[in-house]
């Protein structure tokens, strides 16, 4: 196995059933944009087209000049015209009109577009939300900063020892190497030494150490909670507690 | 000599009766502003509605309009009665 040591790593652990879940949605989330542009863009077409011509009220009232033959008079024929005028008036209000619809229907898109993906983020959100109440603890991130003996899960901060620090920074370059690594074989990286020379038991005592620091401050930082001079208590809501 | 005098005289009078007497009156509209106008032609040789249209059409295409119908034609009995409603558009094609 190569090993490079990393100051500071992240190793993000995903089901992969989470992943899968995740592809379907950000289809449906593509899926369900592209139907929403698609009936605005359709909308948009068939207002544009079913909006009145500029030209149909003059066809109008020329139908109305040649239909009655008694208005041939000068006045009557005057009148036709500024009939005529004000619907051409009408119809540069119409263009108006259709500018402003535009500018609407897009907002409508975009509103729409982003209303559907804060429901799916909200969908995924409250899935997530679920297995986490169900998993207890879920490790988003793992951060290990040899600097200060810490490891950082999530946001909680743990000190380790060098010796612990050793381990978990081997197993999660193992992790991301995604390789199984056995008590001899984290004994043989850690000591420097030929795995096959090393004991199963030395690698076994090290996790069993790690685990011990490690799960300790981890209890205590999310179940058992030490309240300075005053005492200890369950770090958790009180109604989700029963005896049976 | 008298009675061929008389002939063509008559021949003269048919066919001058004939030319003088045919007028039509049309529509016609010019696009973008509509402009309308109602006007009187008079028409010459074959004296049909059709043959009015006929002259007409090009003869109002040189100054942009277009015809839209003939309304009718009629001879000089007919004139004076729709001088004013043709106003300025009376035999001026």
């Amino acid at each position: 196995m190569m090993l490079v040591w990393i100051k500071e790593g992240t190793a993000q652990v995903n089901t992969s059933s989470a992943t899968e879940a995740r592809e379907i949605g950000s289809r449906i989330v593509i899926a369900g944009i592209a139907a929403i542009v698609a009936i605005l863009a359709i909308t948009a077409v068939l207002l544009f087209i079913n909006l009145p011509d500029a030209n149909a009220f003059n066809a109008r009232v020329e139908r109305l000049f040649i239909e009655n033959d008694t208005l041939t008079g000068n006045a009557e024929i005057k009148l036709l015209e500024i009939l005529a005028q004000s619907g051409t008036a009408f119809s540069d209000t119409l263009v108006s009109y259709r500018f402003i619809i535009f500018v609407l229907l897009v907002f409508a898109t975009a509103l729409l577009i982003a209303a559907v993906a804060f429901l799916v983020m909200l969908i995924a959100l409250n899935r997530r939300m679920g297995r986490i109440e169900r998993q207890g603890i879920e490790v988003n991130s793992l951060t290990i900063s040899r600097d200060q003996k810490a490891v950082y899960l999530n946001d909680f901060e743990f000190k380790l020892t060098d010796a612990a620090i050793e381990t978990l920074a081997v197993l999660a370059e193992a992790r991301m190497d995604d390789e199984v690594l056995t008590g001899a074989e984290i004994e043989g990286v850690i000591s420097g030494r030929n795995a096959a020379d090393c004991d199963e038991a030395a690698g076994a005592t090290r996790i069993k150490r790690l685990r011990d620091t490690l799960g300790n401050q981890m209890m205590s930082e999310l179940l058992v909670k030490n309240i300075a001079r005053k005492g200890y208590v369950l770090a958790i809501d009180k109604d989700v507690i029963r005896m049976i | 000599m008298k009675k061929l005098c008389s002939t063509f005289l008559i021949f003269w009078l048919s066919a001058g009766m004939a030319h003088a007497a045919c007028y039509a009156d049309y529509k016609a509209k010019r696009d973008n502003p509509l402009r309308l106008h109602y006007g009187v032609v008079e028409v010459r040789g074959d004296c049909s509605a059709r043959n009015a249209a006929d002259q007409l059409r090009s003869a109002l295409a040189r100054d942009g309009w277009q015809l839209l119908n003939v309304v009718s034609v009629f001879d000089d009995a007919g004139l004076d009665q729709r001088r004013d409603s043709a106003g300025e558009y009376f035999l001026r094609y």
